[in-house]
């Protein structure tokens, strides 16, 4: 075996890289495939809720907020509980973010609601005083993209077999369904009815009007995102 | 010899510029500092001489021994023992990492999360420690902390609820959230049985279902504190509930003329979605920071 090895420099490579690494490989590739798995009762975003993290990417409200609270005291206190790598299984690409700014939107759906974004969006220092974050007021009349979102939800699914359309276990036993609309227009009509939900909580009434007549605008997407952070 | 030689000059400079360095500090009775001395001496000579010594041993030493049969393109190899510290070193070693690969490793591993648990755990601790018997106002002051850190964002610093964004904590209810609650019913608070909507809510006074004059007048009644016109409304629909006082009772309903910390930690623990807008359901806080934060709340009003 040896001798072989000695007269293949390739294979002697790769038999040395193997020896050197040997801990390496037997302590860090279990964990991280282990790790990397969704946990309980992560699901993947809805159409709607794309759509609005897509709003959040073209905004780069990810260069002012982290979504990673990391395992320390001062930070469970006021974010909640610490963040595992298997909650970021469907985040593509994840938000992680290295800067704080603003505060951490890990778990932003737990502590704050519809009707507040809505007020915080279009003028953040009216609630939160001395707040320097930018308002974001064109969202109340710009229309998301729904069709990128749908774009994106069939591409997850073909290629990395994101489990649409199919039960997925949450922490309390149950099972969850997200679906995925089967044609375009299903997958519009549904962002659509999710957006009504939503709408209901909001006072706003430009925004109240355009999705009575069809139209889902940029915030009420990125809230049903912001809701979703748990 | 001309190594030897050397190798004594250089240990008399090193030894100059350590007393060039220190020594000259150092007093006739100051024994640790003689000793120190000593040991740079010692120090100084042993390193000197050893390197010398395997030196000397390159130049002149050759090996021997009876050859082994294999050889390199002329490179051979004798065949001798293995050197005995060679020996015991390698298989100290070998055992060392047969105990680091199955036991040193996986049971005493650094874990960042284990580090996490027991900071977490110190503090608690230390928390409950400090704050186990706070007196009425402390209790008060610490809830303002928690409020302004956890609640200031929707209820306002003032706790006014920013003009109609959240409930104003300083009062116990709006006329607008009695008139809700009447009408569409309320069930956020996890009683057994929730409130029933208007079409359950009958006035015992007339013997029928509560009229939209009355819920204007008990609505304002309620908001009022408790005071003014309505009052016979409310004890004909609304006691048998919440009281004859409003203050509510014991998992049957809670109290709807003022404040108090079960009722804010009832809100905490489930939430609330009325007229006003919806508030999450919190579980940031320990047991402690409710009580705190209660007390807060229910002083504002006071
Ligand atoms: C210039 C940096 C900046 C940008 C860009 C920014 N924020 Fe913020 N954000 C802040 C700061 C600072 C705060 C804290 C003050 C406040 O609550 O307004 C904050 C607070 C928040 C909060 C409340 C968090 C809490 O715990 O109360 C949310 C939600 C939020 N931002 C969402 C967004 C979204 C969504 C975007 C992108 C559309 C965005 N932010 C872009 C700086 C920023
Ligand atoms: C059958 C018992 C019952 C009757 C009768 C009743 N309530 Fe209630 N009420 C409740 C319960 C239970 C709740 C808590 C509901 C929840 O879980 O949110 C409640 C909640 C409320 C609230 C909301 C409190 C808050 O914190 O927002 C108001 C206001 C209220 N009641 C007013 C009234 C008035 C005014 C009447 C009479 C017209 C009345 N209720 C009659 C059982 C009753
Ligand atoms: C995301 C915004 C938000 C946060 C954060 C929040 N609240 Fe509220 N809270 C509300 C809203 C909105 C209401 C009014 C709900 C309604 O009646 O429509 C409310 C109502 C209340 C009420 C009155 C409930 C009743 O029965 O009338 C209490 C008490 C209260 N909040 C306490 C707190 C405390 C204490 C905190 C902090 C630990 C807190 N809230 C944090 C939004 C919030």
């Amino acid at each position: 075996m040896f001798h072989w090895l000695e007269k293949h420099p390739f294979f002697f490579a790769v038999a040395v890289f193997v020896t050197i690494a040997f801990a390496g490989l037997v302590e860090i590739l279990p964990n991280f495939a282990e790790a990397s798995r969704p946990t309980i009762g992560t699901k993947p975003y809805s159409t709607l809720e794309l759509a609005g993290r897509h709003v959040y990417i073209k905004n780069s409200c990810n260069a002012c907020h982290s979504q990673l609270i990391r395992p320390f005291k001062s930070e469970t206190d006021r974010y909640g509980a610490y963040s595992l790598s298997g909650e970021y299984a469907y985040d593509r690409p994840f938000l992680w973010g290295s800067k704080r700014t603003g505060p951490d939107l890990m778990r932003i759906g737990n502590v704050r609601t519809t009707d507040w974004h809505e007020n915080h969006m279009w003028d953040p220092a009216g609630v939160v005083p001395g707040s320097i974050m930018p308002a974001y007021r064109w969202m109340f009349a710009n229309e998301a993209d729904v069709d990128t979102a749908y774009a994106e939800q069939v591409t997850v699914n073909k290629v990395f077999n994101v489990p649409y359309n199919k039960p997925i276990p949450m922490k309390d036993g149950s099972t969850e369904t997200v679906p995925m609309a089967a044609s375009l227009d299903a997958a519009k009509a549904e962002a659509l009815a999710d957006a009504k939900v939503i709408v209901a909580d909001m006072k706003n009434q430009d925004v109240k009007d355009m999705v009575a007549s069809g139209k889902i605008p940029e915030i009420v997407a990125l809230i049903a995102y912001l809701n979703s952070l748990k | 010899m001309k190594l030897w030689i050397g190798g004594a000059i250089f240990v008399a400079i090193l030894m100059g510029i350590t007393w060039m360095m220190a020594g000259g500090d150092i007093g006739a009775n100051d024994t640790m500092g003689s000793l120190a001395m000593l040991g740079a001496l010692a120090t100084a000579v042993i390193a000197i001489f050893v390197s010398i010594k395997y030196v000397r041993q390159i130049q002149e030493e050759k090996a021997g021994g009876e050859l082994a049969d294999e050889n390199w393109d002329g490179i051979g190899e004798y065949k001798n023992e293995l050197p005995m510290g060679w020996a015991v070193l390698f298989l100290a070693t070998t055992v060392w990492a047969v105990w680091y690969y199955l036991v040193g490793y996986p049971l005493n591993a650094y874990s960042q999360i284990g580090e996490y648990n027991e900071e977490v755990a110190i503090h608690d601790a230390s928390f409950a420690d400090k704050h186990a018997n706070l007196d009425a106002q402390t209790l008060v002051k610490m809830g303002e902390s928690v409020f302004i850190v956890q609640c200031s964002q929707c209820h306002g610093l003032a706790a006014d609820g920013i003009d109609g964004k959240a409930a104003n904590l300083n009062k116990r209810i709006e006329e607008k959230s009695v008139r809700h609650a009447i009408v569409n019913g309320a069930n956020n608070l996890g009683y057994a049985a929730p409130m029933p909507d208007r079409n359950g809510l009958f006035n015992m006074n007339t013997g029928a279902l509560i009229t939209d004059a009355e819920i204007a007048t008990v609505s304002k009644y309620v908001a009022n504190g408790m005071k003014g016109a309505g009052e016979d409304v409310f004890q004909g629909t609304c006691a048998a509930c919440h009281g004859s006082d409003g203050k509510g009772m014991e998992f049957v309903a809670p109290s709807i003329a003022d404040f108090n910390p079960e009722l804010v930690a009832t809100v905490l623990k489930h939430g609330k979605k009325g007229v006003i807008g919806a508030m999450p359901a919190f579980d940031l806080l320990n047991e402690q920071q409710i009580k705190a934060v209660g007390a807060y709340v229910t002083s504002l009003s006071k």
